[in-house]
């Protein structure tokens, strides 16, 4: 029984951030029409600008650790939307709705941030000192208190990204982008603004999930590859362009791999992960959420 | 068609020139890049030619991959005959790939583009767990027959060059144009009654055959192989082959691999920069010339007033 509600609560830690990475990948591609493989490489930028920011922060202002984190955590949010808007305006902006050019495009750019990265922060792992320190206890399952606060920031942000696609007039443009370009264009919607909108946000929650990462995982310059892999498999399994998908395909991996690691090994959860995607998208290849797209 | 007849007396001198220079040229890293860009080449024109049917595969890497682990299989632990090696190769990724594309094939665009990207990380990881054909540090010891070693890079290039001239003429023949019918609509390739995912496993298997022949031939050259080599990156690499040289004609795919295999040998001597030299190149070619370096000339043609031999290139549809 605490073994069952471990591994629960393991696969909504988990889930929380895998969610947070996805709906950015899943906003990007309903809009814009282009599956974005660069998006690891904000994730990374966030954790970067966070190992860099957050001794900073502490040494400087001389704060206590949570204002340190929430000023750290807006200064690479701003960061990463930053490159997103370099990278915009230098590649996709071109290639909207291309779906092998831009491919193209964000392979160079994943190539080129991660040299880059590489060649700013070097190969070596980077730790940022914990959040909060301490471990709580929920139904006898044992859970950092940072990984606990962070899950609900991450839940938190996502019912924000929920309520701004289905209340806000942003989100009608998004949805209406992503329904149908050239209808939402005759009703005066301003695609290409629209769809810059849509990329920054979804930039913004790859970022966020990065700076969420950052006091929880080793800091790599490629930690977002992993990442990218793994919310392509929760995107195509809820539904490419489905918010309500992504949410849910979210949890699904993560439960699956924290169970299938702990019964069998990794590298076998990996393989069910794979597996699992092929035959979902044989059975149903809109995915869960998702709606049949000509 | 006369145009066609020069393009293939062309390639076919080509041919001639490059076995010609496998046999005299005795430096042994002139030798090896020639047999990179050949590599390249197959591979760029493989990928290029499931282009056709409107479909980008990344599991182009996954069938290289499969042919060269038979043909490894055949060589190191059955002691098989070369040829037989090469032919298995072909055989098993044309098999795997007509039950690959049986099943994937039904759906299109970023569905397929995403699951052939799956299923090269399981082929990938698959190699990585199978303790028989080395696990993580994959084959070694691959090595053509003792007598033929020294003709081998010819061989090589002899069969990589006559696969693309078939390939080329594959795209040129009726089955070709049924290829790019089912790209611009496959609803009016539907209604006159042909299975439209028929001919696009058609298409992937002729593809798939030729890059597990493609494996057998590297595995050969390379004596080596390793499971990290056959990763998605590969046909990331080749997909940049392919739009940097142009994707209109096949040309354009081998000219965008020879460029880049050059490019990517002179930037390892550079050094650590390779990477940022690399998504810099490919983000600028994007940038600069969306049609690739073919279309580049195509337009510069027009420009100088002699565009008929360049835009012959470009204007078959």
């Amino acid at each position: 029984m605490d073994l069952t509600v471990q591994l629960i609560v393991n696969t909504l830690q988990i889930g929380a951030v895998y969610v947070l990475f996805s709906l950015g990948l899943t906003l990007i591609f309903g809009v814009m029409k282009i599956v974005n493989f660069a998006h690891g490489e904000f994730f990374t930028a966030a954790a970067l600008a966070m190992s860099v920011v957050v001794p900073w922060f502490a040494k400087a202002l001389g704060l206590s650790a949570i204002p340190v984190f929430a000023l750290s955590f807006c200064v690479s949010v701003l960061v990463v939307l930053a490159l997103g808007l370099v990278v915009y305006k230098f590649g996709f902006e071109r290639y909207l709705r291309d779906l092998i050019g831009s491919f193209i495009v964000s392979i160079g750019f994943v190539l080129l941030l991660e040299g880059l990265y590489l060649e700013i922060f070097g190969g070596a792992p980077r730790i940022i000192p914990p959040l909060i320190p301490g471990v709580a206890n929920i139904l006898g399952a044992a859970i950092t208190w940072q990984r606990l606060l962070i899950c609900f920031l991450a839940l938190a942000i996502t019912f924000g990204l929920y309520f701004l696609v289905a209340r806000t007039k942003l989100g009608l443009a998004l949805r209406a982008v992503a329904e149908d370009q050239e209808a939402a264009m005759l009703q005066g919607i301003k695609y290409r603004r629209v769809a810059l909108y849509g990329f920054l946000i979804g930039c913004g929650l790859a970022g966020a999930a990065g700076a969420f990462m950052a006091p929880l995982a080793a800091i790599t310059t490629f930690m977002g590859a992993d990442f990218l892999i793994k919310a392509f498999i929760i995107i195509i399994i809820g539904g490419l362009g489905s918010i309500p998908g992504a949410i849910l395909g979210g949890f699904i991996i993560a439960a699956i791999e924290s169970f299938g690691s702990y019964y069998f090994d990794s590298s076998t959860a990996t393989i069910a992960l794979f597996v699992l995607v092929i035959v979902g998208l044989l059975v149903r290849p809109q995915g869960i959420m998702g709606h049949a797209e000509r | 068609m006369p145009r066609d007849r020069r393009i293939y007396i062309a390639s076919a001198l080509l041919l001639c020139v490059g076995v010609a220079a496998a046999l005299i040229v005795r430096d042994d890293y002139t030798v090896k890049l020639m047999l990179w860009i050949a590599t390249s080449a197959l591979l760029a024109a493989c990928l290029r030619f499931v282009l056709l049917i409107g479909e980008l595969n990344i599991a182009t890497a996954a069938f290289y991959g499969i042919g060269a682990y038979t043909a490894g299989v055949i060589t190191t632990i059955f002691n098989g005959p070369l040829v037989l090696a090469m032919l298995a190769a072909a055989v098993v990724a044309g098999l795997v790939a007509a039950v690959f594309g049986f099943i994937t094939l039904r759906v299109k665009g970023p569905y397929f583009l995403l699951i052939s990207f799956a299923f090269t990380e399981v082929v990938r990881l698959k190699y990585t767990q199978s303790n028989i054909i080395g696990g993580n540090s994959g084959m070694i010891g691959i090595f053509p027959p003792v007598a033929i070693e020294p003709y081998y890079p010819a061989i090589m290039i002899a069969i990589i060059g006559l696969v693309l001239i078939g390939l080329y003429a594959i795209e040129r023949s009726p089955l070709g144009m049924l290829f790019k019918a089912i790209k611009s609509n496959d609803q009016i390739v539907l209604s006159v009654g042909i299975s439209v995912l028929v001919v696009k496993v058609i298409c992937v298997v002729i593809a798939s055959a030729a890059l597990g022949l493609g494996g057998a031939l590297y595995a050969h050259s390379n004596n080596v192989i390793s499971p990290g080599d056959f990763g998605f990156l590969l046909s990331v690499f080749v997909l940049a082959y392919v739009k940097i040289g142009g994707e209109e004609h096949m040309v354009g795919a081998l000219l965008g691999a020879a460029f880049l295999t050059l490019l990517g040998q002179y930037l390892m001597g550079v050094g650590a920069h390779e990477r940022i030299f690399f998504g810099g190149a490919i983000i600028i070619a994007m940038l600069v010339m969306p049609q690739g370096l073919t279309g580049l000339a195509l337009q510069l043609g027009r420009r100088l007033g002699w565009a008929t031999p360049a835009a012959s290139l470009g204007q078959h549809k």
